[in-house]
């Protein structure tokens, strides 16, 4: 049964979709759509053709500052930048680590969240939102506190460590290798990822599930054939910020991984800062956003999906 | 310890629910025959649907037993139980067909492609909605989708069906179509069928027995026809039909004072201008067109009652004669005589 | 109806099940909350041995020496200047646009909205290097106004969606009854629109608060080593200072977060998230 919220909601939405077109309306949704067009697309173009080598006019002084930079040759540009990065030795050992934690991260993440999301959903109690509590933690806490706490939990002198010595046994030191990177990254992409998941099964009325239960169907059967699917955006929404996020994830790797190989991240500030060598940076940035893309598009197919599925398109 | 009735169909005995607190249901027994129509009739609240969902598993009881042709089914969950359940809702699942959402409590009793196909489109063919068997629950209307519902209930073959406030959420008009057809269609496959309504036009039309409840228990389980010539209660007589009510008795036709509680039912009264046994002199007060029948206010000497007519409809102001054919007698609630 | 959940008991209630759960509860409890005891306690610690569960000695000193260190003053005090600037910036450029999402429809209002979803998908690592090598020729580099633009990058996507979604839920008919009351069209939007939708824009204004206050990446990117704020310093902090001063800098950071989130709980948690994601 929709709630009143949800009528309301839809009449708004039927009343908006059906009126005429609005000068006003457009100026007044200009200026944030301006401000990203201005610090997020034009950078992005800039940066982009800054790395096929277009060396002159805005990337002029960077070029200028920057060590190793190629400029182009002919008129679409160049790719030597690339050529640059590709042929260093550690970068495919630092995108293969990038995108390994990114794969790793995003399946736990979703599967702890599914988890808990059904558990609550058919079980609720005092458990549950404990549990669920518990995840929202880190949402309480800055990256920078939380990559630092993550930090002197695991490492030398750590929780565990110490414990584990106390019984006169060995812990490994996880800080310093990828390992710790997970960790980092799976405890900072909880909690959206719970919200997300958690909210799209709450939303799935009881009578839905109960008419399974009455056509004889069992637990697993109705999670797998009614409640997943009915979450099914939530879901994939959970999964794509949860993997792009991490994929361009900086703090965590930069407290936590090792120097190498490390996170892609955590190379392109190198790069850009203390290697200075900016060009290649922005190379790096370039093959994390073509990565990231692919897992966009997946998102959009599936919102595109969703709503032809249920009738909307 | 029942007896096995020929062919028994549904028992409820003793159930008791206690949710929130509150005692919802409260020792309530039910016997329902093989292939009868019986509706939970009463007003939100009386734990009508409490007592369904008892019915169909999703509920509990805390004390109390259901039993189905003999058998106790009281411990099993609903997807152990013959029983198909139509929700208030219709509950289709949006993300699959109109012939998926049928056909999923056949795939889970890992029925072959080829014979669930037979069986859908069999029964999709009973409800006439084979035109839309690929269509999403969002392309259909509200009827339509009450029927897929019904649809998905009917393939499973049940021992059982139970129907929660199937026409609440259609239009007048709709109503009394789809009331027909679930009339038809229990003569046709003669499932023994429950069905929740607040509605008793609903109930009175196509039930074969009507239980009224009021705050979790059965007031009367009787026919229609019953229910309204004799009310076992207060509470039925004023739920079922129309009820003039007096405090007094009822004597010689006339109302006068007295202990009890007196009922009489509009269609009971008659105005005419000439006087016969048992008139009294009565002048009319107001006369509101109803559709196919008037009512018609009147003030006797002894009562101000109301009247409907369908001939020879008085005017407002007109002097007459009133007859009060037949009144309810109630003592402590419950009906000690009618007269 | 009160509603029950037992037949929605669709797993087993047996020991083994609890044992598993409580194994759990436990295990996510030393998961998440581990880290942050295992901080905190060094913040009030003299000195900790290794390996012990406790502290050698409990002091308040480390919280004496943040405020004589004139560096870690700076970057306290940048923070709380610098956010504050962003959100309220911010909130004039955006809400005016929410306002417009919710109610208007115009040329481009889907793409704008989907758009400014996008800009947020984007891996901000790659992002804030490219944005550094436009700051290098505006001159932006190490500038206030250069982080005051990289965080309100950050808190756009917070700005619009938020407000629009609660503008949305105002019922229309609470406008009209005000315009058929006499109220001018500025009237009715600030006794009744804006008044309505304030929980939902004040969930906003702590959103982007926080995305501003707890931002580090870009801001270290850009304002190292001329500008430093709470969190930027955090990275030197950890290299160059005590565990314990580390510690006790985190709890400063982590305080307005706690404090702003602890107050809009509800309305982040219980609040249609996962609707406001799907492009409407």
């Amino acid at each position: 049964m929709t709630t009143s919220n949800e009528t309301l909601n839809k009449e708004n939405l039927a009343v908006l979709k059906t009126a005429r077109l609005s000068l006003f309306g457009f100026f007044l949704s200009v200026p944030p759509v301006l401000i990203i067009l201005l610090f997020i697309g034009l950078p992005i173009v800039l940066a982009f053709i800054f790395s096929l080598g277009f060396t002159s006019g805005p990337n002029r002084i960077i070029a200028l500052l920057g060590q190793e930079i190629y400029t182009k040759d002919n008129w679409w540009g160049t790719f030597d930048a690339y050529k640059s990065v590709f042929n260093d030795s550690r970068f495919f050992g630092n995108l293969r680590t990038t995108l390994l934690v990114s794969f790793v991260t995003t399946v736990v993440v979703l599967t702890m969240s599914l988890g808990l999301a059904i558990y609550q959903r058919i079980r609720g109690g005092r458990v549950a939102a404990v549990l669920i509590a518990l995840t929202l933690v880190p949402l309480f806490v800055p990256v920078v506190i939380a990559a630092f706490a993550i930090r002197s939990f695991y490492d030398g002198t750590g929780f565990f460590k110490s414990l584990f010595e106390i019984f006169g046994m060995n812990f490994p030191t996880l800080t310093m290798t990828t390992y710790a990177v997970a960790i980092g990254t799976i405890w900072t992409s909880l909690p959206f990822s719970i919200l997300m998941i958690s909210s799209g099964m709450q939303s799935i009325p009881d009578a839905l599930i109960e008419t399974a239960q009455d056509a004889g169907a069992g637990f697993l059967r109705i999670v797998r054939t009614i409640m997943i699917p009915l979450a099914f955006v939530p879901i994939v929404i959970a999964a794509t910020f949860t993997a792009i996020g991490v994929m361009g994830s900086f703090t965590i790797p930069y407290f936590l991984g090792a120097n190498q190989p490390t996170m892609l991240g955590v190379e392109i500030v190198n790069f850009f800062g203390p290697y200075n060598r900016p060009q290649q940076s922005v190379v790096m940035a370039f093959i994390i956003f073509a990565a990231a893309s692919v897992i966009g598009f997946f998102y959009v197919w599936a919102n595109v999906r969703s709503a032809k599925l249920s009738g909307k398109i | 310890m029942s007896d096995n009735v020929q062919g028994a169909g549904l028992e409820l005995v003793g159930l008791q629910k206690i949710l929130g607190g509150r005692v919802i249901i409260d020792n309530l027994n039910l016997t329902v025959k093989k292939g009868e129509l019986v509706s939970l009739l009463g007003p939100s609240g009386c734990g009508k649907t409490t007592t369904l969902r008892m019915i169909a598993g999703f509920l509990i009881p805390d004390s109390g037993q259901v039993l189905l042709a003999g058998k106790d089914l009281t411990k099993y969950g609903p997807e152990k139980r013959p029983s198909a359940m139509v929700f208030q809702n219709y509950a289709l699942w949006p993300h699959m067909t109109v012939f998926k959402n049928v056909a999923y409590p056949l795939k889970i009793r890992k029925m072959g492609k080829e014979e669930i196909e037979k069986r859908v489109h069999g029964v999709l063919e009973l409800v006439n909605l084979m035109h839309h068997k690929d269509s999403r629950p969002s392309q259909i209307s509200g009827g339509e989708q009450q029927r897929v519902a019904l649809a998905r209930a009917l393939v499973q073959e049940p021992d059982l069906l139970l129907l929660d406030e199937p026409l609440s959420n259609l239009d007048a008009k709709l109503r009394i179509k789809v009331r027909e057809d679930i009339r038809d269609l229990h003569k046709r496959l003669g499932i023994t069928t429950i069905i929740v309504t607040h509605d008793q036009d609903e109930a009175l039309s196509i039930s074969d027995r009507i239980a009224v409840m009021n705050e979790g228990r059965i007031e009367q389980f009787s026919t229609p026809q019953e229910l309204y010539d004799q009310p076992a209660t207060e509470y039925v007589a004023n739920f079922i039909g129309s009820l003039n009510r007096f405090e007094g008795e009822f004597a010689e036709g006339r109302l006068i004072e007295g202990a009890s509680v007196v009922g009489i039912r509009p269609e009971d009264v008659f105005f005419h201008s000439s006087q016969s046994a048992g008139s009294y002199s009565a002048k009319v007060n107001l006369v509101v067109p109803r559709g196919h029948f008037h009512e018609v206010y009147l003030t006797r000497d002894d009562v101000k009652i109301r009247a409907f007519m369908s001939t020879d409809i008085p005017k407002q102001g007109d002097i007459g004669f009133a007859t009060i054919s037949k009144a309810l007698i109630y003592k402590d609630g419950k009906l000690a005589r009618t007269a | 109806m009160a509603r029950e959940k037992t037949t929605l008991n669709l797993t087993s209630g047996s020991w083994i099940t609890r044992v598993f759960v409580g194994a759990f509860i436990v295990f996510m409890a030393i998961f998440i909350l581990g880290p942050l005891f295992w901080l905190a306690a060094r913040a009030f610690a003299t000195s900790w041995t290794f390996p012990n569960l406790l502290p050698d000695g409990v002091t308040f000193k480390w919280w004496g020496t943040i405020v004589g260190d004139k560096s870690l003053l700076d970057a306290i005090r940048n923070s709380l200047i610098i956010s504050p600037i962003v959100v309220l910036v911010s909130a004039f450029f955006c809400i005016p646009a929410a306002y417009a999402f919710s109610r208007y429809n115009f040329f481009g209002r889907k793409t704008f909205l989907i758009g400014i979803f996008a800009a947020n998908a984007f891996p901000t690592i790659g992002l804030y290097a490219a944005i550094a090598t436009l700051y290098y020729t505006l001159n932006l580099m190490g500038t206030v106004l250069g982080i005051i633009i990289i965080q309100l990058l950050g808190t756009i996507i917070f700005m619009t969606w938020i407000p629009a979604a609660a503008f949305s839920s105002v019922p229309r008919n609470l406008e009209d009854a005000a315009r058929d009351a006499g109220a001018s069209k500025l009237r009715v939007f600030r006794d009744i629109t804006l008044r309505l939708a304030m929980p939902g824009i004040l969930v906003a204004f702590v959103m982007s608060f926080l995305a501003s206050f707890d931002e580090a990446t870009g801001t270290y990117l850009v304002g190292a080593p001329e500008i430093y704020t709470m969190p930027t310093k955090m990275y030197a902090l950890v290299l160059n200072y005590p565990v314990q001063i580390a510690a006790v800098f985190s709890i400063l950071l982590a305080i307005p977060s706690v404090i702003l989130i602890t107050v809009a709980r509800k309305h982040i948690i219980g609040g249609h998230l996962a609707e406001g994601f799907q492009i409407k």
